[in-house]
């Protein structure tokens, strides 16, 4: 696994809270993003979604 | 015309810029029970994308600049403003009170990442392939158990020298090979800067780990009501 930087710490965190975290409307609201698997365990796993967020980015600039 | 949810405010709302996600129309929905949510108007048929998510971030940074706010999960639709009034109201009294209790505060993130990984113990040259394999596995689970207690320490001495109170932080240790702690405090949004730089203060003199502070963030982690 590659190793975690400061900055990859600081982006994950931010990822971490902005799909995990927040007020959930349980039952009455949908999680829908393209291509991002919002299930996941925690910070470590997270990664896998960042990685996915990048490959969009990829995605729409080419 | 479906809404994705930013923030949940008390009403009345803030005078804010109108524009949204990708510049689509803000717009403001207010409750039976004096709540309202901040959404972006979206039609159904498109999808988020991961850089919408940082766009999320920004206007929820934007909504509790103007007035105390939850922030809600990024992803979260409603399929109409009466799906949204409804769901406002058929929880009032647990979003009032979590409003009550971060409203106006602000979320300072520490990540401690591990300097060095754990030494690998010498293996014994003339074991056969079964003990190797158990001392192997000996060590991992005892450099395993040595980190997560010194992550733990570490997170004792934070909120010990930050002189705050425990339902006040939030943390995780070791969550991967490279986290040691994960800790986010919750601090009022004007003493916000001044937190984070005792927290990094109090953090940079632990040798054995790199300290990352983010934030002032809006209070994502202690915005849950359940």
């Amino acid at each position: 696994m590659k190793e975690l930087t400061a900055e990859d710490a600081s982006l994950l965190e931010l990822v971490d809270r902005l799909l995990n975290k927040g007020v959930v409307l349980a039952g009455e609201a949908t999680i829908s993003v393209a291509g991002i698997d919002l299930i996941y365990l925690g910070l470590n796993v997270v990664l896998s979604a960042v990685e996915t967020i990048d490959k969009a980015q990829q995605r729409r600039a080419s | 015309m479906t809404l994705i949810a930013h923030a949940i405010v008390a009403a009345p709302p803030a005078s804010l810029s109108a524009e949204g996600l990708r510049g689509r129309p803000l717009a403001w929905s207010g409750a039976a029970t004096g709540l309202g949510v901040w959404s972006t108007e979206w039609p159904p048929e498109m999808k988020l994308e991961g850089p919408d998510a940082m766009e999320h971030h920004r206007l929820v940074e934007r909504i509790c600049a103007a007035q105390p706010c939850l922030p809600v999960r990024f992803g979260t639709s409603f399929a109409s403003v009466e799906a949204a009034r409804a769901s406002l109201d058929k929880r009032a009294e647990a979003l009032h009170a979590a409003l009550a209790r971060v409203g106006g505060k602000s979320e300072v993130a520490l990540t401690l990442l591990w300097r060095n990984p754990a030494p690998a113990e010498p293996i014994v040259p003339a074991a056969g392939p079964g003990r190797r394999y158990m001392e192997d596995r000996r060590a991992e689970l005892m450099g395993r158990e040595a980190q997560r207690a010194r992550a733990e320490s570490l997170v004792d001495r934070l909120i010990a020298e930050l002189a705050i109170e425990r339902p006040l932080v939030w943390h995780e240790t070791c969550t991967s090979a490279s986290v040691a702690v994960s800790l986010a405090v919750l601090v009022p949004t004007e003493r916000a800067l001044e937190q984070k730089a005792e927290l990094t203060r109090i953090a940079s003199g632990f040798r054995d780990v790199i300290s990352v502070v983010n934030g002032p963030w809006p209070p994502y982690t202690f915005a849950r009501t359940e």
